[in-house]
């Protein structure tokens, strides 16, 4: 488990899918709380995180610098996330149609929605530091040699990043707030 | 440090990253700045809800059923590829080399070489065979065996012209042009054409195959021995049955119209199927047209069907047990048998990996060994008793015939050697 990225992938490419097993461990989280931001439910969230690991797998010959595993991954999440809200809209809009309902199903949201579809709405670097550190149960040392910064770096991107979910969670409450 | 410092230091702060100095001076400034202290309790919370959500999310372990996924789907793909490379290999064996696919052409036009032997019995039911004695055009199916799990061949019939289709090669198209002895063989997905020459034994016996059963329905005509089956429901229909002597043949037929719907064969060993008949209906000259249809190729000729012989036979036995049966002989020989394995022999070929030239060997062989052997098979004149024989054993015979006008009779052996042996030493 201690291993990097760049060693399961080569020992996957090697004969060895039994080691895609660590992968799954060490990214599910991270995946799972990518997707719930994005496709705003738990189970679907789940689904997609099994299919983007299941193609990623299937997809890992062609992942040039297996170093960058990470980051491969959560682009293939969002292909996943996003094919998945397209069906669903073509779902929603046949049900409309055939029941000539306006209203949409509402959605299972996950525990804290919220806080997922703030994280999704962060631009690349500071949802990865997020993501890789709370999802991914990393310290931020790690996250400095994975995602190759200073360590510094990392910290002030974490702040960042805190400061740009909370304002997205408060304006998130005030909609809220506006839409009762 | 003013406030906005240190609020940038804040969460380093909550995460315990900060050296002592810079921990001691956040927290001496928060005890002094009210503004700062309720900035950390709004990133704490935020930290908590990152935290908790990190832990219920890791409450979800993928990792059994991801790895699950992916073994079912690696099977899939595994079935996929080997379907695709197995059909791929099969084609590019039996279609893309010329001389195989002749071959190929080959097995299935002497899988119908029938009615040699003559028809010794009479009978009358003469309304029923009018239409197929008196047809201008015939449509119908052909299955060699008794259980009609063999492959099916569809037959359209126009004067000396036939058009010929087989279930299990579904890209072959034979015209076989009796009158001049000709046929042409069409590759209806590559979109080539071959002639091939069919003067000769092989003109002689398609030929007889069409008129076979006609003869043996005018032979029938007038005898006296056919008896009625009666009424029974075939091919989903009622329908009127007659048997010859022995149940050399059995006609069903409606009972209204006296049309045909079912002829049942037994010649010898072989056991022939004729349905789905359809008389007079009107077919386009096209369909049995000689002539290379536009936008085919045309091939050269490469089949050699010259007078086959026992030495033919012995080969196409040999390929038998050692290609397709790994190295024993099969349970049974025969045409059935034979046709049903037309698909193997091209996949077993394509796993030797020949060249061209030595599939091509091959595939001539064995059609010209069942050529041999049909006139066997439909005299009745030959005993099989190679089941479970493996190739090489010199000491069990299996297989033995009577050639015509000799006293003796030729035992082949498991190594393939070939004795004259009299009726009474023949194996039990």
């Amino acid at each position: 488990m201690s291993e990097t990225d760049q060693y399961y992938v080569e020992r996957c490419l090697d004969g060895h899918p039994d080691d895609f097993r660590y992968l799954v461990r060490r990214y599910q989280g991270v995946l799972l709380a990518h997707l719930a931001g994005k496709l705003g439910n738990k189970d679907k969230a789940e689904e997609a995180a099994q299919e983007s690991l299941v193609r990623a797998y299937f997809k890992m010959d062609s992942l040039e610098k297996p170093d960058l595993f990470f980051s491969w991954l959560l682009g293939i999440a969002d292909r996943v996330a996003k094919e998945h809200q397209r069906r669903e809209q073509i779902r929603r809009q046949r049900e409309a149609i055939r029941s000539f309902s306006e209203e949409a199903p509402s959605p299972e949201f996950s525990q804290d929605y919220a806080l997922e579809a703030a994280i999704a709405g962060l631009s690349e670097t500071y949802r990865q530091v997020i993501l890789l550190r709370y999802y991914g149960g990393q310290s931020c040392d790690q996250i400095a040699n994975k995602l190759n910064m200073p360590l510094g770096t990392v910290t002030k991107t974490l702040s960042r990043a805190y400061a740009m979910l909370r304002e997205s969670l408060q304006q998130h409450e005030c909609s809220e707030i506006g839409e009762v | 440090m003013n406030c906005a410092e240190y609020k940038e230091l804040l969460v380093a702060y909550i995460e315990g990253l900060l050296d002592e100095t810079e921990k001691r001076s956040v927290a001496q400034h928060l005890k002094d700045c009210a503004v700062c202290r309720a900035e950390l309790k709004e990133a704490g919370n935020l930290h908590s809800r990152l935290v908790n959500n990190g832990k219920n999310l890791a409450q979800t372990n993928l990792e059994d059923v991801v790895l699950e996924r992916i073994i079912r789907e690696q099977n899939v793909r595994l079935k996929a590829a080997n379907k695709a490379a197995a059909g791929l290999k099969l084609r590019r064996v039996i279609m893309k080399s010329p001389i195989t696919k002749m071959a190929a052409a080959a097995v299935i036009i002497i899988a119908v070489l029938i009615g040699i032997n003559p028809f010794r019995s009479t009978i009358t039911f003469a309304e029923v065979i009018k239409p197929i004695l008196n047809a201008r055009t015939v449509i119908f199916d052909f299955i060699v065996g008794d259980d009609e799990t063999g492959p099916l061949m569809h037959e359209i019939v126009v004067g000396s012209r036939i058009r010929r289709t087989i279930s299990n090669l579904p890209n072959m198209t034979l015209i076989i042009d009796l009158e001049n002895g000709e046929m042409l063989v069409l590759d209806t997905e590559e979109k080539t054409a071959a002639y091939v020459d069919i003067k000769g034994q092989l003109q002689e016996r398609t030929r007889g195959y069409i008129e076979f059963v006609r003869k043996v329905l005018m032979e029938l005509k007038d005898s006296p021995n056919i008896e009625k089956l009666g009424e029974q429901e075939i091919e989903g229909q009622k329908a009127i049955g007659f048997a010859g002597p022995n149940e050399e043949v059995k006609i069903w037929a409606d009972p209204h119209t006296a049309v045909p719907i079912r002829v049942e064969l037994r010649l010898g060993q072989l056991f022939v199927i004729l349905k789905n008949f359809k008389f007079d209906v009107p077919i386009e000259d096209s369909l049995v047209s000689m002539d290379v249809p536009e936008g085919y190729t045309l091939e050269k000729k490469v089949i050699d069907f010259a007078e086959a012989t026992e030495q033919d036979f012995i080969e196409s036995l040999r390929i038998w047990a050692d290609v397709l049966m790994d190295g024993k002989f099969p349970e049974a020989i025969g045409t059935e048998n034979y046709m049903k394995q037309i698909p193997l022999v091209g996949e077993k070929l394509a796993k030797l990996n020949l060249s061209d030239d030595e599939a091509a060997k091959l595939g001539m062989t064995l059609p010209r060994g069942m050529f041999f052997f049909q006139l066997l098979e439909t005299e009745g004149k030959f005993h099989y008793a190679g089941k479970g024989v493996k190739l090489g054993d010199a000491d069990k015979a299996i297989f033995w015939y009577l050639p015509e006008g000799s006293e003796t009779y030729r035992v082949i052996y498991g190594d393939l050697s070939v004795k004259d042996v009299a009726p009474e030493n023949l194996p039990k």
